[in-house]
Protein backbone atom coordinates (compact mmCIF):
# COMPACT_ATOMS: atom_id res chain seq x y z
CA UNK A 1 0.00 0.00 0.00
CA UNK A 2 1.34 3.43 -0.93
CA UNK A 3 2.22 6.12 1.61
CA UNK A 4 -0.46 8.37 0.09
CA UNK A 5 -3.21 5.79 0.69
CA UNK A 6 -2.14 5.27 4.32
CA UNK A 7 -1.94 9.03 4.92
CA UNK A 8 -5.40 9.42 3.36
CA UNK A 9 -6.77 6.79 5.74
CA UNK A 10 -5.27 8.60 8.76
CA UNK A 11 -6.76 11.92 7.62
CA UNK A 12 -10.17 10.27 6.97
CA UNK A 13 -10.11 8.57 10.39
CA UNK A 14 -9.12 11.84 12.12
CA UNK A 15 -11.78 13.92 10.36
CA UNK A 16 -14.55 11.35 10.99
CA UNK A 17 -13.72 11.02 14.70
CA UNK A 18 -13.28 14.79 14.98
CA UNK A 19 -16.83 15.32 13.68
CA UNK A 20 -18.18 12.58 15.97
CA UNK A 21 -16.43 14.25 18.94
CA UNK A 22 -19.08 17.00 18.79
CA UNK A 23 -21.50 14.50 20.32
CA UNK A 24 -19.40 14.77 23.50
CA UNK A 25 -19.19 18.58 23.34
CA UNK A 26 -17.90 21.42 21.15
CA UNK A 27 -14.11 21.08 21.04
CA UNK A 28 -11.04 22.11 18.99
CA UNK A 29 -11.00 18.82 17.00
CA UNK A 30 -14.56 19.45 15.84
CA UNK A 31 -13.72 23.07 15.01
CA UNK A 32 -10.75 21.97 12.84
CA UNK A 33 -12.90 19.46 10.94
CA UNK A 34 -15.80 21.91 10.58
CA UNK A 35 -13.62 24.74 9.21
CA UNK A 36 -11.79 22.37 6.89
CA UNK A 37 -15.11 21.04 5.59
CA UNK A 38 -16.53 24.52 4.91
CA UNK A 39 -13.33 25.74 3.24
CA UNK A 40 -12.72 22.63 1.15
CA UNK A 41 -16.39 22.41 0.09
CA UNK A 42 -16.48 26.05 -1.01
CA UNK A 43 -13.19 25.69 -2.89
CA UNK A 44 -14.14 22.36 -4.44
CA UNK A 45 -17.54 23.53 -5.69
CA UNK A 46 -16.20 26.88 -6.96
CA UNK A 47 -13.46 25.18 -8.98
CA UNK A 48 -15.77 22.35 -10.07
CA UNK A 49 -18.40 24.82 -11.26
CA UNK A 50 -15.84 26.89 -13.16
CA UNK A 51 -14.10 23.95 -14.86
CA UNK A 52 -17.26 21.99 -15.69
CA UNK A 53 -19.64 24.84 -16.57
CA UNK A 54 -18.04 28.21 -17.30
CA UNK A 55 -14.82 27.16 -19.03
CA UNK A 56 -16.12 24.38 -21.35
CA UNK A 57 -19.75 25.51 -21.77
CA UNK A 58 -19.33 29.29 -22.00
CA UNK A 59 -15.77 30.05 -23.11
CA UNK A 60 -15.68 26.79 -25.09
CA UNK A 61 -18.68 27.90 -27.15
CA UNK A 62 -17.38 31.42 -27.67
CA UNK A 63 -13.86 30.41 -28.76
CA UNK A 64 -13.95 26.78 -30.04
CA UNK A 65 -10.66 25.31 -31.27
CA UNK A 66 -12.32 24.11 -34.47
CA UNK A 67 -12.89 27.71 -35.67
CA UNK A 68 -9.53 29.07 -34.49
CA UNK A 69 -8.15 31.81 -36.71
CA UNK A 70 -5.26 33.79 -35.26
CA UNK A 71 -5.89 36.70 -37.68
CA UNK A 72 -9.52 37.33 -36.70
CA UNK A 73 -10.23 40.07 -34.17
CA UNK A 74 -12.34 37.70 -32.08
CA UNK A 75 -9.49 35.23 -31.60
CA UNK A 76 -6.97 38.07 -31.11
CA UNK A 77 -9.06 39.02 -28.07
CA UNK A 78 -8.91 35.33 -27.04
CA UNK A 79 -5.13 35.26 -27.39
CA UNK A 80 -4.97 38.42 -25.27
CA UNK A 81 -6.95 36.65 -22.54
CA UNK A 82 -4.66 33.64 -22.99
CA UNK A 83 -1.70 35.81 -21.97
CA UNK A 84 -3.45 36.44 -18.64
CA UNK A 85 -4.27 32.79 -18.00
CA UNK A 86 -3.30 30.05 -20.43
CA UNK A 87 -5.02 27.26 -18.47
CA UNK A 88 -8.47 28.86 -18.94
CA UNK A 89 -7.75 30.07 -22.48
CA UNK A 90 -5.28 27.52 -23.93
CA UNK A 91 -3.43 28.29 -27.16
CA UNK A 92 -5.42 27.42 -30.30
CA UNK A 93 -8.92 27.67 -28.76
CA UNK A 94 -10.97 25.45 -26.45
CA UNK A 95 -11.75 21.87 -27.51
CA UNK A 96 -15.26 20.43 -27.46
CA UNK A 97 -17.53 22.55 -29.68
CA UNK A 98 -17.68 22.93 -33.45
CA UNK A 99 -19.11 26.44 -33.98
CA UNK A 100 -18.79 29.90 -32.46
CA UNK A 101 -22.05 30.70 -30.64
CA UNK A 102 -22.19 34.49 -30.17
CA UNK A 103 -25.58 34.08 -28.48
CA UNK A 104 -23.60 32.91 -25.43
CA UNK A 105 -22.39 36.50 -24.96
CA UNK A 106 -25.84 37.11 -23.48
CA UNK A 107 -25.50 34.67 -20.54
CA UNK A 108 -21.89 35.88 -20.18
CA UNK A 109 -23.16 39.46 -19.73
CA UNK A 110 -25.92 38.30 -17.37
CA UNK A 111 -23.34 36.39 -15.31
CA UNK A 112 -21.15 39.50 -15.03
CA UNK A 113 -24.25 41.46 -13.97
CA UNK A 114 -24.90 38.93 -11.19
CA UNK A 115 -21.35 39.50 -9.91
CA UNK A 116 -22.01 43.25 -9.75
CA UNK A 117 -24.25 42.61 -6.74
CA UNK A 118 -21.11 43.10 -4.62
CA UNK A 119 -21.15 46.82 -5.54
CA UNK A 120 -23.75 48.90 -3.73
CA UNK A 121 -24.09 51.33 -6.66
CA UNK A 122 -24.30 48.72 -9.43
CA UNK A 123 -26.12 45.94 -7.55
CA UNK A 124 -29.37 46.66 -9.43
CA UNK A 125 -27.75 45.04 -12.50
CA UNK A 126 -27.99 41.68 -10.69
CA UNK A 127 -31.79 41.80 -10.97
CA UNK A 128 -31.53 41.24 -14.71
CA UNK A 129 -29.60 38.01 -14.21
CA UNK A 130 -31.94 36.84 -11.47
CA UNK A 131 -35.01 37.69 -13.59
CA UNK A 132 -33.63 35.66 -16.50
CA UNK A 133 -32.77 32.68 -14.28
CA UNK A 134 -36.19 32.66 -12.62
CA UNK A 135 -38.05 32.97 -15.93
CA UNK A 136 -35.94 30.37 -17.71
CA UNK A 137 -36.17 27.86 -14.85
CA UNK A 138 -39.94 28.33 -14.56
CA UNK A 139 -40.41 27.81 -18.30
CA UNK A 140 -38.08 24.82 -18.46
CA UNK A 141 -39.72 23.07 -15.55
CA UNK A 142 -43.34 23.91 -16.34
CA UNK A 143 -43.71 21.25 -19.04
CA UNK A 144 -41.91 18.48 -17.15
CA UNK A 145 -43.82 19.24 -13.97
CA UNK A 146 -47.22 19.39 -15.65
CA UNK A 147 -46.60 16.22 -17.64
CA UNK A 148 -45.12 14.03 -14.89
CA UNK A 149 -46.37 15.48 -11.62
CA UNK A 150 -49.87 16.63 -12.60
CA UNK A 151 -51.11 14.55 -15.54
CA UNK A 152 -49.06 11.44 -14.62
CA UNK A 153 -50.20 11.57 -11.01
CA UNK A 154 -53.87 12.13 -11.91
CA UNK A 155 -53.67 9.11 -14.21
CA UNK A 156 -51.94 7.11 -11.47
CA UNK A 157 -54.63 7.85 -8.89
CA UNK A 158 -57.61 6.96 -11.08
CA UNK A 159 -59.34 3.62 -10.56
CA UNK A 160 -60.38 1.40 -13.43
CA UNK A 161 -63.34 -0.49 -12.03
CA UNK A 162 -64.08 -2.86 -14.92
CA UNK A 163 -61.90 -5.08 -17.06
CA UNK A 164 -58.98 -5.18 -14.62
CA UNK A 165 -57.70 -8.38 -13.09
CA UNK A 166 -56.82 -7.40 -9.53
CA UNK A 167 -57.89 -8.59 -6.09
CA UNK A 168 -60.42 -6.71 -3.97
CA UNK A 169 -58.01 -6.56 -1.03
CA UNK A 170 -54.24 -6.93 -0.78
CA UNK A 171 -51.84 -5.35 1.71
CA UNK A 172 -49.16 -4.87 -0.97
CA UNK A 173 -49.46 -4.27 -4.68
CA UNK A 174 -52.50 -3.44 -6.78
CA UNK A 175 -55.96 -4.02 -5.34
CA UNK A 176 -59.29 -2.20 -5.42
CA UNK A 177 -58.89 -1.39 -1.73
CA UNK A 178 -55.42 0.17 -2.20
CA UNK A 179 -56.61 2.14 -5.22
CA UNK A 180 -59.50 3.59 -3.19
CA UNK A 181 -57.13 4.46 -0.32
CA UNK A 182 -54.85 6.33 -2.77
CA UNK A 183 -57.82 8.12 -4.36
CA UNK A 184 -59.34 9.15 -1.01
CA UNK A 185 -55.90 10.17 0.35
CA UNK A 186 -55.17 12.32 -2.71
CA UNK A 187 -58.54 14.10 -2.66
CA UNK A 188 -58.54 14.58 1.13
CA UNK A 189 -54.91 15.78 1.10
CA UNK A 190 -55.65 18.30 -1.65
CA UNK A 191 -58.82 19.44 0.14
CA UNK A 192 -56.76 20.30 3.23
CA UNK A 193 -54.84 22.87 1.15
CA UNK A 194 -58.04 24.47 -0.19
CA UNK A 195 -58.45 27.59 1.92
CA UNK A 196 -61.22 29.40 0.01
CA UNK A 197 -63.84 27.50 2.01
CA UNK A 198 -63.91 27.24 5.80
CA UNK A 199 -62.93 23.78 7.08
CA UNK A 200 -66.30 23.06 8.69
CA UNK A 201 -69.06 20.43 8.40
CA UNK A 202 -68.61 17.67 5.79
CA UNK A 203 -65.74 19.56 4.15
CA UNK A 204 -64.06 19.91 7.54
CA UNK A 205 -64.31 16.14 8.06
CA UNK A 206 -62.75 15.54 4.66
CA UNK A 207 -59.85 17.91 5.45
CA UNK A 208 -59.38 16.13 8.79
CA UNK A 209 -58.96 12.85 6.89
CA UNK A 210 -56.43 14.76 4.75
CA UNK A 211 -54.48 15.73 7.89
CA UNK A 212 -54.28 12.06 8.93
CA UNK A 213 -52.89 11.10 5.52
CA UNK A 214 -50.37 13.97 5.74
CA UNK A 215 -49.33 12.86 9.24
CA UNK A 216 -48.76 9.30 7.99
CA UNK A 217 -46.65 10.76 5.16
CA UNK A 218 -44.60 12.87 7.60
CA UNK A 219 -44.10 9.81 9.80
CA UNK A 220 -42.88 7.81 6.81
CA UNK A 221 -40.52 10.68 5.89
CA UNK A 222 -39.13 10.72 9.42
CA UNK A 223 -38.65 6.95 9.37
CA UNK A 224 -36.83 7.11 6.04
CA UNK A 225 -34.69 10.04 7.29
CA UNK A 226 -33.63 7.98 10.33
CA UNK A 227 -32.92 5.01 8.07
CA UNK A 228 -30.74 7.19 5.82
CA UNK A 229 -28.74 8.62 8.73
CA UNK A 230 -28.16 5.17 10.22
CA UNK A 231 -26.99 3.96 6.78
CA UNK A 232 -24.46 6.80 6.63
CA UNK A 233 -23.32 6.00 10.17
CA UNK A 234 -22.85 2.35 9.15
CA UNK A 235 -20.81 3.55 6.16
CA UNK A 236 -18.49 5.61 8.37
CA UNK A 237 -18.14 2.75 10.88
CA UNK A 238 -17.31 0.29 8.10
CA UNK A 239 -14.54 2.65 6.90
CA UNK A 240 -13.26 3.23 10.45
CA UNK A 241 -13.14 -0.52 11.06
CA UNK A 242 -11.17 -0.90 7.81
CA UNK A 243 -8.72 1.85 8.83
CA UNK A 244 -8.10 0.15 12.18
CA UNK A 245 -6.36 -2.78 10.45
CA UNK A 246 -2.57 -3.32 10.40
CA UNK A 247 -2.55 -2.32 6.70
CA UNK A 248 -3.22 1.28 7.73
CA UNK A 249 -1.00 1.10 10.85
CA UNK A 250 -4.13 0.96 13.06
CA UNK A 251 -5.05 4.55 12.12
CA UNK A 252 -8.50 4.56 13.80
CA UNK A 253 -7.25 3.14 17.10
CA UNK A 254 -4.35 5.58 17.42
CA UNK A 255 -6.40 8.62 16.43
CA UNK A 256 -9.18 7.58 18.85
CA UNK A 257 -6.71 7.10 21.75
CA UNK A 258 -4.98 10.44 21.11
CA UNK A 259 -8.31 12.24 20.81
CA UNK A 260 -9.75 10.71 23.99
CA UNK A 261 -6.58 11.60 25.96
CA UNK A 262 -6.58 15.17 24.61
CA UNK A 263 -10.29 15.65 25.38
CA UNK A 264 -9.76 14.09 28.83
CA UNK A 265 -6.90 16.51 29.61
CA UNK A 266 -9.05 19.39 28.33
CA UNK A 267 -11.98 18.33 30.55
CA UNK A 268 -9.63 17.96 33.58
CA UNK A 269 -8.18 21.45 33.03
CA UNK A 270 -11.65 22.95 32.62
CA UNK A 271 -12.71 21.32 35.89
CA UNK A 272 -9.65 22.72 37.72
CA UNK A 273 -10.32 26.18 36.28
CA UNK A 274 -13.89 25.96 37.55
CA UNK A 275 -12.73 24.91 41.04
CA UNK A 276 -10.19 27.77 41.18
CA UNK A 277 -12.74 30.30 39.96
CA UNK A 278 -15.25 29.13 42.59
CA UNK A 279 -12.54 29.02 45.32
CA UNK B 1 -46.31 1.33 40.03
CA UNK B 2 -45.03 4.62 41.52
CA UNK B 3 -41.54 3.13 41.69
CA UNK B 4 -41.73 2.22 38.00
CA UNK B 5 -42.96 5.66 36.93
CA UNK B 6 -40.26 7.32 39.10
CA UNK B 7 -37.65 5.12 37.40
CA UNK B 8 -38.97 6.02 33.93
CA UNK B 9 -38.89 9.74 34.80
CA UNK B 10 -35.35 9.42 36.21
CA UNK B 11 -34.16 7.60 33.09
CA UNK B 12 -35.94 10.20 30.95
CA UNK B 13 -33.61 12.84 32.39
CA UNK B 14 -30.43 10.88 31.60
CA UNK B 15 -27.62 12.74 29.77
CA UNK B 16 -28.30 12.57 26.03
CA UNK B 17 -24.68 11.45 25.45
CA UNK B 18 -25.61 8.05 26.89
CA UNK B 19 -28.15 7.72 24.09
CA UNK B 20 -25.40 8.47 21.54
CA UNK B 21 -23.21 5.77 23.13
CA UNK B 22 -26.05 3.23 23.00
CA UNK B 23 -26.80 4.03 19.32
CA UNK B 24 -23.08 3.74 18.47
CA UNK B 25 -22.90 0.36 20.21
CA UNK B 26 -26.03 -1.07 18.58
CA UNK B 27 -24.70 -0.04 15.16
CA UNK B 28 -21.13 -1.18 15.81
CA UNK B 29 -21.70 -4.54 17.52
CA UNK B 30 -23.71 -6.19 14.70
CA UNK B 31 -20.94 -5.19 12.28
CA UNK B 32 -18.49 -7.26 14.36
CA UNK B 33 -20.96 -10.01 15.29
CA UNK B 34 -23.54 -10.39 12.46
CA UNK B 35 -26.88 -11.83 13.57
CA UNK B 36 -28.03 -12.74 10.06
CA UNK B 37 -31.58 -11.37 10.24
CA UNK B 38 -33.66 -12.49 7.24
CA UNK B 39 -33.93 -10.16 4.25
CA UNK B 40 -37.17 -10.36 2.27
CA UNK B 41 -37.55 -8.27 -0.88
CA UNK B 42 -40.33 -5.70 -0.73
CA UNK B 43 -42.81 -5.30 -3.55
CA UNK B 44 -41.03 -2.23 -4.96
CA UNK B 45 -37.61 -3.92 -5.01
CA UNK B 46 -39.10 -7.03 -6.63
CA UNK B 47 -40.75 -4.85 -9.31
CA UNK B 48 -37.40 -3.20 -10.11
CA UNK B 49 -35.70 -6.61 -10.24
CA UNK B 50 -38.41 -8.06 -12.51
CA UNK B 51 -38.22 -5.05 -14.86
CA UNK B 52 -34.46 -5.48 -15.31
CA UNK B 53 -34.67 -9.26 -15.41
CA UNK B 54 -37.26 -9.21 -18.20
CA UNK B 55 -34.98 -7.31 -20.59
CA UNK B 56 -33.82 -9.23 -23.66
CA UNK B 57 -30.08 -10.09 -23.69
CA UNK B 58 -27.89 -7.36 -25.24
CA UNK B 59 -30.47 -4.67 -24.41
CA UNK B 60 -29.08 -1.15 -24.19
CA UNK B 61 -29.31 0.05 -20.59
CA UNK B 62 -28.45 3.58 -19.54
CA UNK B 63 -27.20 3.70 -15.95
CA UNK B 64 -26.89 7.21 -14.53
CA UNK B 65 -24.74 7.98 -11.48
CA UNK B 66 -26.15 10.88 -9.48
CA UNK B 67 -24.51 10.54 -6.11
CA UNK B 68 -21.22 11.27 -4.40
CA UNK B 69 -19.09 10.14 -1.45
CA UNK B 70 -21.55 11.55 1.11
CA UNK B 71 -24.27 9.09 0.04
CA UNK B 72 -21.97 6.27 -1.05
CA UNK B 73 -22.98 3.87 1.79
CA UNK B 74 -26.59 3.92 0.59
CA UNK B 75 -26.32 4.03 -3.20
CA UNK B 76 -23.05 2.29 -4.05
CA UNK B 77 -24.17 -1.19 -2.89
CA UNK B 78 -27.37 -1.02 -4.95
CA UNK B 79 -25.49 0.18 -8.04
CA UNK B 80 -23.09 -2.76 -7.69
CA UNK B 81 -26.00 -5.19 -7.34
CA UNK B 82 -27.83 -3.76 -10.37
CA UNK B 83 -24.65 -3.84 -12.50
CA UNK B 84 -24.05 -7.47 -11.48
CA UNK B 85 -27.61 -8.31 -12.51
CA UNK B 86 -27.24 -6.51 -15.85
CA UNK B 87 -23.96 -8.21 -16.78
CA UNK B 88 -25.19 -11.60 -15.60
CA UNK B 89 -27.95 -11.18 -18.22
CA UNK B 90 -25.51 -9.98 -20.94
CA UNK B 91 -26.82 -6.43 -21.18
CA UNK B 92 -24.93 -3.49 -22.69
CA UNK B 93 -24.38 -0.73 -20.17
CA UNK B 94 -23.96 2.99 -20.95
CA UNK B 95 -22.91 5.07 -17.96
CA UNK B 96 -23.72 8.77 -17.64
CA UNK B 97 -23.21 11.07 -14.65
CA UNK B 98 -25.33 14.12 -13.81
CA UNK B 99 -23.16 14.84 -10.77
CA UNK B 100 -19.42 15.58 -11.07
CA UNK B 101 -18.71 13.28 -8.08
CA UNK B 102 -20.80 10.63 -9.82
CA UNK B 103 -17.93 10.06 -12.21
CA UNK B 104 -15.63 9.01 -9.31
CA UNK B 105 -18.31 6.60 -8.14
CA UNK B 106 -18.73 5.27 -11.68
CA UNK B 107 -14.95 4.81 -12.08
CA UNK B 108 -14.94 2.79 -8.84
CA UNK B 109 -17.84 0.62 -10.06
CA UNK B 110 -16.12 0.09 -13.42
CA UNK B 111 -12.92 -1.06 -11.70
CA UNK B 112 -14.60 -3.37 -9.20
CA UNK B 113 -17.46 -4.83 -11.25
CA UNK B 114 -16.59 -4.55 -14.94
CA UNK B 115 -12.82 -5.02 -14.77
CA UNK B 116 -12.13 -7.17 -11.69
CA UNK B 117 -15.32 -9.24 -11.32
CA UNK B 118 -16.62 -9.73 -14.88
CA UNK B 119 -13.48 -8.91 -16.94
CA UNK B 120 -15.55 -7.14 -19.59
CA UNK B 121 -14.32 -5.30 -22.67
CA UNK B 122 -14.56 -1.53 -22.67
CA UNK B 123 -16.47 -0.20 -25.67
CA UNK B 124 -18.10 -3.57 -26.37
CA UNK B 125 -19.86 -4.44 -23.11
CA UNK B 126 -19.91 -1.08 -21.35
CA UNK B 127 -18.96 2.51 -21.92
CA UNK B 128 -18.35 5.33 -19.46
CA UNK B 129 -19.72 8.47 -21.11
CA UNK B 130 -18.99 10.47 -17.98
CA UNK B 131 -20.16 13.72 -16.48
CA UNK B 132 -21.66 16.59 -18.43
CA UNK B 133 -22.67 19.84 -16.73
CA UNK B 134 -26.17 21.23 -17.13
CA UNK B 135 -28.42 19.19 -14.79
CA UNK B 136 -31.82 18.59 -16.45
CA UNK B 137 -30.51 20.20 -19.66
CA UNK B 138 -28.22 17.14 -19.98
CA UNK B 139 -31.24 14.82 -19.77
CA UNK B 140 -33.00 16.91 -22.41
CA UNK B 141 -29.82 16.79 -24.52
CA UNK B 142 -29.69 12.98 -24.30
CA UNK B 143 -33.39 12.85 -25.25
CA UNK B 144 -32.92 14.97 -28.39
CA UNK B 145 -29.39 14.18 -29.63
CA UNK B 146 -26.77 12.74 -27.31
CA UNK B 147 -24.06 12.95 -30.02
CA UNK B 148 -24.11 16.74 -29.62
CA UNK B 149 -23.61 16.37 -25.91
CA UNK B 150 -21.04 13.58 -25.97
CA UNK B 151 -18.38 13.86 -28.65
CA UNK B 152 -15.90 11.92 -26.48
CA UNK B 153 -16.32 9.49 -23.57
CA UNK B 154 -14.83 9.93 -20.08
CA UNK B 155 -11.54 8.39 -21.29
CA UNK B 156 -11.16 10.76 -24.23
CA UNK B 157 -12.16 8.23 -26.94
CA UNK B 158 -14.19 9.62 -29.83
CA UNK B 159 -17.82 8.48 -29.50
CA UNK B 160 -17.96 7.67 -33.24
CA UNK B 161 -15.12 5.15 -32.77
CA UNK B 162 -16.77 3.24 -29.90
CA UNK B 163 -18.31 0.00 -31.19
CA UNK B 164 -21.32 -0.14 -28.85
CA UNK B 165 -22.27 3.48 -29.64
CA UNK B 166 -23.25 2.46 -33.16
CA UNK B 167 -26.92 3.31 -33.69
CA UNK B 168 -27.18 5.05 -30.33
CA UNK B 169 -28.07 8.68 -30.95
CA UNK B 170 -30.80 9.58 -28.49
CA UNK B 171 -32.60 8.33 -25.42
CA UNK B 172 -35.24 6.54 -27.51
CA UNK B 173 -32.47 4.17 -28.72
CA UNK B 174 -32.12 2.73 -25.21
CA UNK B 175 -34.24 -0.07 -23.80
CA UNK B 176 -34.07 0.84 -20.14
CA UNK B 177 -32.90 3.60 -17.77
CA UNK B 178 -31.62 3.05 -14.24
CA UNK B 179 -30.98 6.15 -12.17
CA UNK B 180 -28.85 5.80 -9.03
CA UNK B 181 -29.79 9.05 -7.39
CA UNK B 182 -29.10 10.97 -4.20
CA UNK B 183 -30.91 14.21 -5.02
CA UNK B 184 -31.04 16.95 -7.64
CA UNK B 185 -30.48 16.39 -10.51
CA UNK B 186 -31.55 12.78 -10.37
CA UNK B 187 -34.52 10.45 -10.58
CA UNK B 188 -37.16 13.19 -10.70
CA UNK B 189 -35.41 14.87 -13.67
CA UNK B 190 -35.07 11.52 -15.48
CA UNK B 191 -38.81 10.93 -15.02
CA UNK B 192 -39.86 14.43 -16.05
CA UNK B 193 -37.53 14.98 -19.01
CA UNK B 194 -36.46 11.46 -19.98
CA UNK B 195 -38.76 8.53 -19.26
CA UNK B 196 -42.19 10.24 -19.42
CA UNK B 197 -41.71 12.10 -22.74
CA UNK B 198 -40.05 9.12 -24.50
CA UNK B 199 -41.85 6.21 -22.86
CA UNK B 200 -38.57 4.39 -22.13
CA UNK B 201 -39.09 2.25 -19.00
CA UNK B 202 -37.02 3.25 -16.03
CA UNK B 203 -36.23 2.15 -12.52
CA UNK B 204 -34.30 3.79 -9.74
CA UNK B 205 -32.29 3.39 -6.58
CA UNK B 206 -32.44 6.33 -4.19
CA UNK B 207 -31.38 7.43 -0.71
CA UNK B 208 -33.90 6.72 2.05
CA UNK B 209 -34.70 10.40 2.44
CA UNK B 210 -35.80 10.63 -1.20
CA UNK B 211 -38.17 7.66 -1.13
CA UNK B 212 -41.29 9.69 -0.25
CA UNK B 213 -40.53 12.09 -3.10
CA UNK B 214 -40.10 9.35 -5.72
CA UNK B 215 -42.71 6.86 -4.46
CA UNK B 216 -45.68 8.61 -6.17
CA UNK B 217 -43.99 7.93 -9.54
CA UNK B 218 -43.69 4.25 -8.58
CA UNK B 219 -47.34 4.03 -7.48
CA UNK B 220 -48.50 5.58 -10.74
CA UNK B 221 -46.33 3.23 -12.82
CA UNK B 222 -44.08 6.01 -14.19
CA UNK B 223 -41.11 4.26 -12.51
CA UNK B 224 -40.74 0.47 -12.38
CA UNK B 225 -40.01 -0.18 -8.71
CA UNK B 226 -37.58 1.55 -6.42
CA UNK B 227 -34.58 0.46 -4.36
CA UNK B 228 -35.04 2.38 -1.12
CA UNK B 229 -31.75 3.14 0.60
CA UNK B 230 -29.56 0.51 2.20
CA UNK B 231 -32.45 -1.96 2.78
CA UNK B 232 -33.30 -1.72 -0.92
CA UNK B 233 -29.68 -2.53 -1.76
CA UNK B 234 -29.69 -5.51 0.63
CA UNK B 235 -32.93 -6.82 -0.89
CA UNK B 236 -31.55 -6.52 -4.42
CA UNK B 237 -28.33 -8.26 -3.34
CA UNK B 238 -30.49 -11.10 -1.99
CA UNK B 239 -32.39 -11.34 -5.29
CA UNK B 240 -29.18 -11.32 -7.34
CA UNK B 241 -27.71 -13.90 -4.96
CA UNK B 242 -24.53 -12.05 -4.10
CA UNK B 243 -24.49 -10.50 -0.60
CA UNK B 244 -22.50 -7.29 -0.33
CA UNK B 245 -22.12 -4.18 1.84
CA UNK B 246 -25.90 -3.64 1.83
CA UNK B 247 -26.56 -7.05 3.37
CA UNK B 248 -23.80 -6.75 5.98
CA UNK B 249 -25.20 -3.42 7.16
CA UNK B 250 -28.78 -4.61 7.56
CA UNK B 251 -28.35 -6.23 11.00
CA UNK B 252 -27.03 -2.94 12.36
CA UNK B 253 -29.79 -1.04 10.55
CA UNK B 254 -32.59 -3.23 11.93
CA UNK B 255 -31.32 -3.30 15.51
CA UNK B 256 -30.66 0.47 15.51
CA UNK B 257 -34.22 1.08 14.30
CA UNK B 258 -35.62 -1.13 17.02
CA UNK B 259 -33.66 0.77 19.69
CA UNK B 260 -34.76 4.16 18.26
CA UNK B 261 -38.41 3.03 18.30
CA UNK B 262 -37.97 1.95 21.94
CA UNK B 263 -36.46 5.35 22.77
CA UNK B 264 -39.41 7.11 21.14
CA UNK B 265 -41.93 4.96 23.06
CA UNK B 266 -39.97 5.45 26.28
CA UNK B 267 -39.72 9.22 25.76
CA UNK B 268 -43.47 9.47 25.15
CA UNK B 269 -44.31 7.42 28.26
CA UNK B 270 -42.04 9.70 30.35
CA UNK B 271 -43.70 12.77 28.80
CA UNK B 272 -47.23 11.57 29.64
CA UNK B 273 -46.30 10.56 33.20
CA UNK B 274 -44.77 13.99 33.80
CA UNK B 275 -47.79 15.78 32.30
CA UNK B 276 -50.17 13.75 34.44
CA UNK B 277 -48.21 14.59 37.59
CA UNK B 278 -48.14 18.28 36.72
CA UNK B 279 -51.94 18.21 36.30
CA UNK B 280 -52.31 16.48 39.67
CA UNK B 281 -50.29 19.04 41.63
Amino acid sequence: MTFGTILGAWIAAFLTLAIFSYLYKDNPFYKIAEHLFVGVSAGYWASMFFWTQIQPNLFGRLWPASQYNADSLWYKLYNGLGVLTSSVFPAGGIQGHSDVHFIYLLPFALGVMMLLSVSSKLSWFARWGIAYTVGMAAGLRAYGFLNSNVIGQIQGSTIQLVGVDMPVFALLGNSYFNSIVILVGTIAGLAYFYFSKEHKGAFGKLTKIGIYFLMISFGASFGFAVMGRISLLIGRFVDLIGYSSAQYNHATIWVLIIMVIALGIGAFKDKNKGVKANG
Amino acid sequence: MKYLSDLILKLGKVDRRWIFVIIALVVLLPLFFPVGLPIRPTDSTQTAYNAIDSLEPESKVLVSFEYGPSTKPEIHPMTFAVLRHLFKNDQKVYITCLWPDGQFMAEDAVEQIMENEFQLTYGEDYVLLGFRPGNEAVVKGIVSNMRKLYTTDARGNLIDEIQMMEGVNKLADFDFIFSASAGYPGTVEWVQYGADPTGIPMSTGVTSIQVNEVMPYVQSGQVNGILAGMPGAAEYEALVGKPGIGTSGMDAQSIAHLVIVLFIVFGNVAFFIERQRQKKY
